[in-house]
């Protein structure tokens, strides 16, 4: 008798990455390192207007311990790298990082000694949005790009390498559902 | 075709010095305390210069603090608004530091000159008559180099503490020297990076401390 009779109505059986992954994705809580002018519109996304409440993820986190998504919104000097990455090892894992803006992505019209080229020389980005600064759609959209990820990825087993088995962590005779390489969207079965 | 009007200021040549000169403004037109000064002073007082209703006063750079003092008690230039370096790039005096003063009693502002040599450029500190010459003059020893004697915080306002250089003197290139500013390290008490394209040169930063990334053995 399959499971779904046996338990009646009101009830689904699913995979617990699946449940933890849905969970995850539409609660992200944004860490808001606003070093410029993107951080207003930053503001925006976060407002009514936008308001992206709709992604669950409104709650702007000014803690490092209970955010799990950071936007760098801005250009980042040398001198504030130190306290960004200093931030960035206080968020608990699993985190994701996204570069917002020109000059987070690769250091913009400041083309200068003190500013770095780009942050993913110091963090690991996860989604770049181009844009001077990019408009709030554009945050959404990278937001929802973040969810894609977390959605694709598997989350029980906490292996970083997408696609690949976690060797030696899994108990025998478990099933394994894992992203297929280059298409996040291909699903592959491990026995 | 016809041509586009075009409106440039000249920069050789100074404009009329008269009140329809669109540059020029009354308020930092101030005779009085320039003739008051020399006056005073004599020979401290190297050159004035009048350029679109501007006084630019040139003063011997060992006195400024004793014409500052001055100024501020009898001219009511109660205020230092701004103070910074200049690199002239000249061979001799080659740094210049300005101080523009307002007096808001009299609604007259003033611009104040010090030159210093390439060589140990050092001015006497204003920050015991103008409080706010005390960030003002961090700055200018930031980006310039430029010492300020007596000072009793001189660190450096904007690059970091152990930063070599002094970026805005004209000999420094524009996108810096490399290895001279770190990027943080990856873990804690890890090396700093010191390539600052280390994304482009293949690094991939890592994402937390359990995992092992693939530039550690490198």
């Amino acid at each position: 008798m399959p499971l779904e009779q046996s338990l009646g109505e009101g009830f689904l059986t699913t995979r617990v990455d699946a449940v933890v992954n849905w969970a995850r994705s539409n609660s992200l809580m944004p860490m808001p390192m606003g070093l410029a002018c993107c951080a207003i519109e930053m503001m925006a996304f976060a407002a009514p207007k936008y308001d992206v409440a709709r992604f669950g993820s409104e709650a702007m986190r000014f803690s490092p311990r209970q955010a799990d998504l950071m936007i760098v919104a801005g250009w980042c000097s040398y001198k504030m790298a130190h306290a960004v990455r200093r931030i960035w090892d206080q968020m608990a894992d699993p985190k994701w990082c996204i570069a917002m803006g020109a000059c987070a992505s690769t250091g913009g019209m400041h083309r200068c000694y003190g500013v770095i080229q780009g942050i993913d020389n110091f963090l690991p980005v996860d989604v770049y949005i181009p844009g001077c600064p990019p408009r709030p759609e554009a945050v959404i959209h990278a937001l929802m790009d973040i969810q894609e990820k977390i959605r694709n990825d598997y989350s029980v087993a906490q292996d970083y390498q997408s696609g690949q088995l976690p060797e030696g962590r899994l108990p025998q005779g478990s099933h394994v559902v894992t992203p297929a390489g280059d298409a996040p969207s291909k699903l592959v079965v491990h026995p | 075709m016809s041509s586009l009007p075009f409106d440039f200021t000249p920069v050789d040549t100074p404009g009329p010095q008269t009140p329809d000169n669109p540059h020029a403004k009354a308020t930092t037109n101030c005779p009085d305390a320039v003739s008051a000064l020399q006056e005073q002073f004599g020979d401290a007082v190297r050159e004035v210069v009048e350029y679109a209703n501007e006084h630019t006063v040139l003063v011997e750079r060992d006195r400024i603090v004793e014409i500052a003092e001055y100024l501020k008690a009898n001219h009511g230039f109660t205020y230092l608004v701004d103070l910074g370096g200049i690199d002239r790039f000249t061979e001799e005096e080659r740094f210049e530091v300005f101080y523009n003063l307002v007096s808001i009693t009299t609604r007259k502002r003033l611009r104040l000159k010090v030159r210093t040599e390439e060589e140990d450029p050092v001015v006497p500190t204003l920050s015991r008559t103008y409080r706010s010459a005390n960030w003002y003059e961090r700055e200018a020893w930031d980006m310039m180099g430029i010492r300020f004697e007596g000072h009793e915080d001189l660190r450096r306002m904007f690059m970091p503490e152990d930063f070599e250089y002094h970026p805005q003197r004209k000999e420094f290139p524009l996108l810096g020297i490399p290895g001279s500013l770190p990027l943080p390290a990856q873990r804690p008490g890890g090396e700093l990076t010191m390539d600052p394209f280390a994304a482009a040169h293949g690094s991939k930063p890592i994402k937390s401390y359990e995992e092992t990334s693939d530039t550690d053995d490198a």
